[in-house]
């Protein structure tokens, strides 16, 4: 049992939607990004390197770095979009006020490559049909 | 309605199911705490130590016994050695920036007077060739002036596919025709290059204590993901609180 979302929040429910799948997208893109760049890094040792001395793109020993190290890069880039993703889940969470083990579930999204592609989608319809299902059972009491 | 006709929200909080559940959150927020306490000891820690004059030469037997790690002490310290250049010791590193330019390094194998040995960077050339052709007329100073650094990283046979370019001082021992097994685990750049070379650009190493700002960040996320631990608690309490007070005809499966 949980609680019906409040009808002040429904609008409110669509704008976060659209900034989540944005973000599901782009932090599901750099957690690709991200797996690539930790098997070069951990498995051959080597981090991606822009505009260095190997040429505009080149795999280089991290020791050896002069130009921009596109792996830490793409690391501190991934951990800022999760934290956008979690301010979308979280958001939902409160709006839509689902269970806390749902937004738990749906924050694996940013870690777990290829959910976010899923959640995407399935996160939307999700939210669309819990919000339909509390407008066929309307408030008691409270001014819709 | 009637949104009071619940228990109120210490009421709930009291429960053992919540008591146990803020001292998850409680232990949770700890332990962000000390990962950012920790992500703060780092943000000292890499950032370069204040040293006094590393300008001054002093003898290297004074500051560093072979065998023994670089300190962060003796790093990029201008030093004095006395000893022999052996002949035919040479190595060529390819791939070494000279302001801004591509070349090559000629390395040499020195044994100093107290018997050790020390790989000595002699001087830059813009080609192999030329790097080469120095080993012949190549002599030291005595005593020889050079800064001292730490040995690099090898090179990985995978990767550079055989271009030697690290200073790495075990692959020059495996190099050295004549090894007499006490060895400075750094090297030195020669101040005055050999004749033919170009000087090696070694500028002194950074004086400025300066913050490392990427674990300063990462230490405010911490203290942020400590503190939303325990306002989660408090929102799952009030969860239950609302939920409690409500009319039963609000509710709807999860």
């Amino acid at each position: 049992m949980s609680l019906a979302p409040r009808p002040a929040d429904v609008s409110r429910v669509r704008n976060v939607l659209r900034v989540f799948r944005v973000s599901a997208i782009v932090t599901g893109v750099f957690l690709l990004l991200l797996c690539a760049m930790m098997v070069l890094r951990y498995g051959f040792l080597v981090d991606i390197e822009l505009n260095g001395p190997y040429g505009f793109l080149a795999l280089t020993p991290r020791s050896r770095i002069t130009g921009i190290d596109l792996s830490t890069a793409i690391l501190i880039v991934h951990g800022w979009l999760y934290v956008v993703y979690l301010g979308c889940d979280f958001l939902l969470w409160r709006f839509v006020r689902f269970s806390f083990g749902r937004f738990l579930f749906f924050a694996l999204g940013g870690i777990v490559p290829f959910l976010s592609f899923y959640f995407e989608f399935r996160i939307p319809a999700y939210v669309t049909a819990r919000l339909a299902q509390a407008e066929v059972t309307p408030p008691v009491g409270v001014a819709a | 309605m009637n949104e009071s006709s619940g228990p109120g929200f210490w009421a709930v909080a009291r429960r053992p199911r919540w008591i146990g559940a803020l001292l998850l959150a409680l232990a949770i927020a700890a332990g962000f705490s000390a990962l950012g306490q920790w992500q703060l000891a780092r943000s000292v820690a890499s950032a370069p130590v204040a040293r006094a004059d590393t300008e001054t030469p002093i003898a290297l037997t004074s500051l560093a016994e072979p065998g023994k790690t670089v300190t962060d002490t003796q790093l990029g310290r201008m030093v004095t050695v006395t000893g022999t250049l052996v002949d035919g010791d040479f190595v060529v590193l390819s791939n070494r920036l000279n302001a801004g330019a591509t070349g090559f390094w000629l390395v040499g194998h020195v044994v100093t007077d107290g018997g050790a040995e020390l790989a000595v960077a002699l001087g830059w050339a813009p080609t192999r060739a030329q790097a080469a052709a120095a080993e012949g007329s190549a002599t030291i100073a005595s005593p020889l002036i050079g800064r001292y650094l730490p040995s690099e990283a090898p090179d990985q046979p995978d990767v550079d596919k055989g271009v030697q370019s690290a200073a790495s001082v075990p692959a020059f021992i495996n190099q050295w025709a004549h090894f007499g097994g006490s060895v400075y685990t750094g090297y030195l750049v020669a101040a005055t290059p050999a004749t033919g070379l170009e000087a090696i650009d070694s500028p002194a190493p950074s004086q400025e204590v300066s913050l490392n700002w990427l674990n300063v960040f990462y230490a405010a996320e911490w203290a942020i993901f400590a503190g939303f631990a325990i306002y989660l608690w408090y929102r799952l309490v009030k969860d239950v609180v609302e939920k409690e007070g409500e009319p039963v005809e609000r509710r709807m499966e999860a």
